[in-house]
């Protein structure tokens, strides 16, 4: 760990990583990245593609099980746990970190029972009215109740691409998770529905520990506070978002947000 | 002049044809060339000799096919206008005896006679044979040079060969294409021409609604009516083909399907996948005597043992059960496919939430693809009900209408071959019964694909 | 706004033992998938392991080593004058008989294959000299004998085994006779040659027609048809042919080709046409993935130094796409090799006891020998069905792993 690093190291950390390598069979896709994400805090992760922000995004809920190939050296910490001990269950800890993908995902089930999978699989629910109040709730917090409380058991399918996010991003939060990941949630949506999720991540922000990924330095600088610079499986520069942009330290980070390279 | 030697001439004839109009292109092209003209010259020498070739042999290849068909109608008549024929008897069946046996011997495929009036007819035969044999032999041989001949004529440096030989390509290709129509137009009309007369003799109501099967009665005499009840084959089908195999293969093949693409180790799936296609490879008349000899006998002894009435060592059990473990790989490559194409979004997207892996199969996987494995299934079952040899040796002849699978019962293939081998007249209503049958099953089969495909290409297009 | 939840509790003992009830869930699960994979292949195993612990003995035969005194034998033969039409007049059948009586007693005739006078002929054809000396000869056994030898037969013949075995007579040998002959009435006489040869002719013929019709209709549809109804409705027909019920094929030849056109009954021609019908979908399906998979950018470069469409197909496409088709025409193949119930209708069930000689000839085929030998009474059969099946399936899994290995071999990545 470099210095700066500790420096910017954060008092009371929801999740910290430190020293984190992954190996994808022989190649290595991340080379020892220490980092700490808060709770009141948006976390960006940016970088050209192919940096590895993905890939270390999809360690912190330990997604990377489901490559056969990928091995993961080092320490992440959730509540000052170790998400990759033995002891620690992944089912639970998916649960708690909750994660959002690029391309809209819903199920091929209705709007109501898309939100309703997750707390079913864990038993959240005590019965069909706590159930209901779960999907309202879960809904409204991700702004789309207005929009479906008339359809609720329409194909979740039907909804439009940003719609379709948005009831993404409710069957995250209609599992009370501590921590939602968001691997580039917007690039596959239009702008207006690109600034309905921003105004949303806003809004969730305080809530949970959000991380998202994007490859859109706008993006980062409008919804995140904090903002990490990957390159090349380094983790070049972490600070808060407004130094990084107004007055990067690295070369290559001034490199890549003046866009010499991306 | 024997066939073999006439076509053995005509080939060295189409080959003499091919080298000397290839030397003779090549000259005249040469000559051509150095006259500066080199637009002058358009195919390969290698095309004028296919175009003479072509020509030699196509006009007397079909002449030799019409031949074929029509001497011995040519033989036959010139050997009746011969004297010894006249004291031939008139009807039309000893007729036709005796000048086959004299036609036999003729041809050196007998060595004597049996009926003393053949004896006098073969020396007219073999003189006829002989005489329209040579006429044969020379009329293609002269088509031949004919042919040849004028293409040869027609051989310029600037003739354009290759467009011709290629035309007939091209039509080669089409004509080779419009089989698997006629082939089609040929089983539907044949199952339609022989179901139709069987219908004219069996009221249509009563074969497809009756519950009486036992055409041996009718064969005997007994008259047609609710001898042809077909509804205890049909439901003999459904019960072994649709209902018992289906219990096996299904959850089988679903979840062999499910353990190879999503638990096992790529070491495992990549010998364990063959190893259970394997399954389907295996001739079914293999699996038939398997079930004879080994499955059935052991289902009996068992259903005695647990004291059920009426078990028979052919059982729809046994015929459902092995035919089941046949359609398993069928079932599990489709299921495989139609889960394969889910997209690995839905899957990380359930495993995110923190989902088991069986609770991401079970409540997302196979959901999203239900319509795939549903199409699967419909195709299996189709194969199944179409299934012959198994149920010929496994499943009986009884046509009973029971619900109790260690009973015997009889499917509508079984009926078929039933019906079908052994010496009947073909007019008989008991013979032309099979093409009703036949045509029934055609129908369903086709009708099971044609919804099947349907559903699995509908269900392709939601995730493209 | 609804009331706020508490955090979720994931250390509470309620939430503990529900995730170790989902975690016993998903090992059921797994467990049950692991067993459906293993119950199928364990279902092969034991179909395999049954036809080859009844089929192997099928290929030997129980042998009595015959002392046969030839001088004080009833046998009238000059031991330098052996000719065919010598042997043939002698009459051994009979004297085999009495020489065996006196050697193994008055049952003799239950005890010897009916063919045993035909190892005796052989003995002196090979070696006219013993017929001054005593010799021993191994003659085949009879059935019932050969049974109880081997496996399980009746009482008497057990003792028999008994007796013959502690003279030291008794010994198994290679049964050569069911690789070359054909079938017949006893068990001990039948062999597979006949059904063989058929089964050659057959899908010779099956080879010759739809081979090439196969790959015009694959090269017609792929490069050169338009897209209309025309090539639709052939399209469909093709699919619909790939997914018929093969005993309708069956039907198709018993009125086309036998009570339209003539044609020969039981004759490997008449087969072959039939199941050529049913495997030319095969070939086109595969055919068209084979010629699809050859890249445009090839046809672009023929096309592009002046070649005619014509050319680009014959000379660039099919040389590239012919391991493709290949491949598909064997697997096509060995599933018409398998093939049954349409050959039953088109009267293919004959009894043959003579290898056919040419495809208009009577002829039966490997499985429907498997079927005609499936419904013997007598016991001996049913090692020779086994037999039999064997043969089919060692011929199968040689043109599938022929398939497997064009496929490796030529397999090109674009």
């Amino acid at each position: 760990m470099t210095e700066e690093q500790i420096k910017l190291a954060i008092e009371n950390p929801k999740m910290s990583a430190r020293d984190v390598k992954v190996f994808y069979g022989e190649k290595q896709a991340i080379k020892g990245v220490s980092i700490d994400v808060g709770m009141d805090h948006v976390t960006a992760f940016i970088g050209p593609s192919g940096c590895g922000k993905s890939t270390f995004l999809r360690t912190l809920n330990r997604m990377n099980d489901t490559v056969a190939s990928a091995r993961v050296e080092g320490e992440i910490t959730l509540d000052g746990e170790n998400i990759y001990a033995p002891s620690m269950d992944v089912v639970q800890l998916r649960a708690r970190v909750g994660m959002v993908f690029q391309k809209p995902n819903p199920f091929p089930k209705s709007i109501y029972e898309n939100i309703a999978y997750g707390p079913r699989i864990h038993g959240l629910a005590a019965g069909k009215a706590d159930m209901d109040v779960i999907v309202e709730k879960s809904l409204r917090r991700a702004g789309l109740w207005d929009e479906v409380k008339d359809r609720l058991h329409d194909s979740g399918t039907a909804l439009s691409g940003g719609q379709q996010q948005r009831l993404c991003i409710g069957r995250a939060i209609a599992v009370e998770p501590e921590v939602i990941l968001m691997d580039e949630p917007c690039s596959a949506l239009d702008p207006i529905a690109t600034a309905k999720i921003e105004e949303l991540i806003h809004e969730l922000r305080g809530r949970y520990a959000i991380v998202i990924v994007t490859h859109n330095m706008q993006q980062a600088a409008r919804v995140s506070q904090r903002t990490a610079f990957f390159h090349l499986g380094d983790l070049v520069e972490y600070g808060v978002t407004s130094d990084i942009f107004t007055n990067p330290r690295q070369e290559r980070t001034k490199d890549y947000i003046t866009g010499r390279y991306g | 002049m024997t066939g073999p030697a006439i076509l053995l001439l005509l080939a060295g004839l189409g080959a003499i044809a091919w080298v000397s109009a290839r030397a003779r292109a090549l000259r005249l092209q040469t000559v051509a060339r150095a006259t500066g003209r080199r637009d002058a010259v358009h195919s390969l020498p290698g095309y004028h000799g296919w175009y003479v070739a072509l020509w030699t042999l196509i006009p007397a290849a079909i002449f030799l096919i019409i031949w074929v068909n029509v001497a011995p109608g040519l033989v036959t008549q010139s050997v009746l206008a011969d004297p010894a024929a006249q004291s031939l008897p008139l009807d039309g069946f000893s007729r036709s005896a005796i000048l086959g046996e004299a036609r036999a011997i003729a041809s050196g495929n007998q060595a004597g006679a049996f009926n003393p009036l053949s004896q006098g007819l073969v020396e007219p035969y073999r003189a006829a044979l002989d005489k329209y044999g040579i006429a044969g032999a020379v009329l293609a041989l002269v088509l031949a040079f004919a042919g040849g001949a004028f293409a040869f004529t027609r051989i310029r440096p600037d003739f354009r060969a290759r467009t011709r030989v290629e035309r007939l390509v091209m039509a080669s290709l089409l004509i080779a294409s419009l089989i698997a129509i006629i082939t089609t137009v040929g089983i539907v009309a044949s199952l339609l021409w022989e179901s139709f007369r069987f219908f004219s003799m069996v009221n249509p109501i009563d074969f497809l609604f009756g519950t009486k099967w036992s055409p041996q009665s009718a064969a005997m005499g007994y008259g047609n009516d609710d001898a042809f009840g077909a509804v205890p084959l049909f439901w003999g089908t459904i019960f072994i083909g649709a209902i018992i195999a289906m219990i096996v293969a299904i959850p089988l093949g679903l979840m062999s399907a499910i353990y190879l693409t999503q638990y096992a180790s790529p070491t495992v799936r990549k010998w364990m996948k063959p190893t259970l296609e394997m399954l389907a490879g295996v001739p079914t008349v293999v699996y038939g005597y398997f079930a004879a000899l080994t499955i059935a006998p052991a289902l009996r002894d068992f259903a005695v043992a647990i004291g059920i009435h009426g078990a028979s060592s052919e059982s729809a059990l046994a015929a459902g059960l092995v035919m089941g473990v046949m359609i398993i790989p069928f079932v599990s490559s489709m299921a495989d496919d139609s889960i394969a194409a889910v997209p690995q979004s839905m899957r990380d997207g359930s495993l995110a939430m923190g989902a088991t892996t069986s609770e991401t199969i079970r409540k997302v996987l196979i959901p999203a693809a239900l319509p795939g494995v549903v199409g699967g299934v419909l195709l299996a079952v189709s194969r199944a009900i179409g299934e012959t040899m198994i149920v010929v040796m496994a499943a009986g002849l009884a046509a009973n209408l029971t619900a109790n699978p260690f009973a015997s019962v009889t499917t509508v293939t079984t009926q078929i071959v039933q019906l079908l081998t052994g010496d009947q007249e073909f007019d008989s209503a008991k013979t032309l019964a099979a093409f009703a049958l036949g045509l029934v099953l055609f129908i369903v089969t086709l009708l099971l694909n044609i919804v099947a495909l349907r559903v699995v290409k509908k269900y392709r297009e939601a995730y493209e | 706004m609804t009331a706020v939840r508490n955090p979720t509790d994931w250390k509470s003992e309620a939430m503990r033992k529900r995730i170790a009830g989902r975690y016993a869930a998903e090992r059921r699960f797994k467990f049950a998938g692991l067993f459906a994979v293993v119950l199928s292949a364990s279902f092969l195993a034991f179909l395999l392991v049954t036809m080859m612990g009844n089929g192997l003995r099928g290929f030997t035969r129980t042998e009595i080593a015959l002392k046969v005194d030839f001088p004080a034998s009833p046998l009238l033969l000059d031991p330098k004058a052996i000719t065919d039409e010598a042997l043939a007049n002698a009459n051994l059948p009979m004297v085999t008989g009495t020489v065996a009586k006196t050697v193994l007693g008055e049952k003799a005739d239950d005890l010897l294959s009916p063919t045993a006078w035909i190892s005796i002929r052989d003995a002196i054809k090979a070696d006219p000299m013993i017929l001054s000396r005593t010799a021993t000869i191994s003659v085949p056994a009879s059935t019932g004998l050969d049974l109880a030898a081997k496996s399980k037969g009746s009482p008497e013949m057990e003792a028999e085994v008994a007796r013959l075995k502690q003279q030291g007579i008794l010994s198994t040998g290679f049964n050569m006779g069911f690789l070359t002959a054909s079938d017949g009435t006893d068990p001990t006489q039948v062999g597979i040659w006949g059904a063989f040869k058929g089964s050659l002719l057959t899908m010779l013929v099956t080879l010759i027609l739809s081979f090439p019709v196969g790959v015009a209709t694959a090269l017609y549809l792929e490069e050169y048809a338009a897209k209309n109804w025309w090539t639709d409705i052939i399209e469909v027909s093709i699919n619909n042919l790939a997914a018929v019920p093969s005993i309708i094929f069956g039907l198709l030849g018993l009125s086309i080709f036998l009570n339209l056109a003539h044609l020969p009954r039981s004759a490997a021609l008449v087969g072959g046409m039939t199941l050529a019908l049913m495997t030319m979908p095969v070939i086109v399906i595969a055919g068209r993935n084979a010629i699809k998979s050859v890249p445009p950018s090839i046809r672009d470069a023929a096309l592009g130094i002046g070649a005619s469409p014509v050319q680009v197909v014959f000379q660039h496409v099919l040389p590239l796409a012919l391991p493709g088709i290949l491949t598909g025409t064997i697997i096509g193949m060995a599933r018409a090799l398998g093939e049954t119930a349409p050959l039953l209708m088109i009267g293919m069930r004959a009894f043959i006891a003579t290898p056919p000689g040419g495809i208009t000839d009577p002829a039966t085929v490997l499985p429907v020998q498997i079927f005609l030998w499936s419904d013997e009474v007598s016991k001996g059969f049913v090692e020779k069905t086994s037999a039999a099946i064997i043969v089919l399936l060692a011929f199968l899994l040689a043109m599938n792993g022929l398939a497997i290995y064009l496929r490796n071999k030529f397999e090109t990545r674009w």
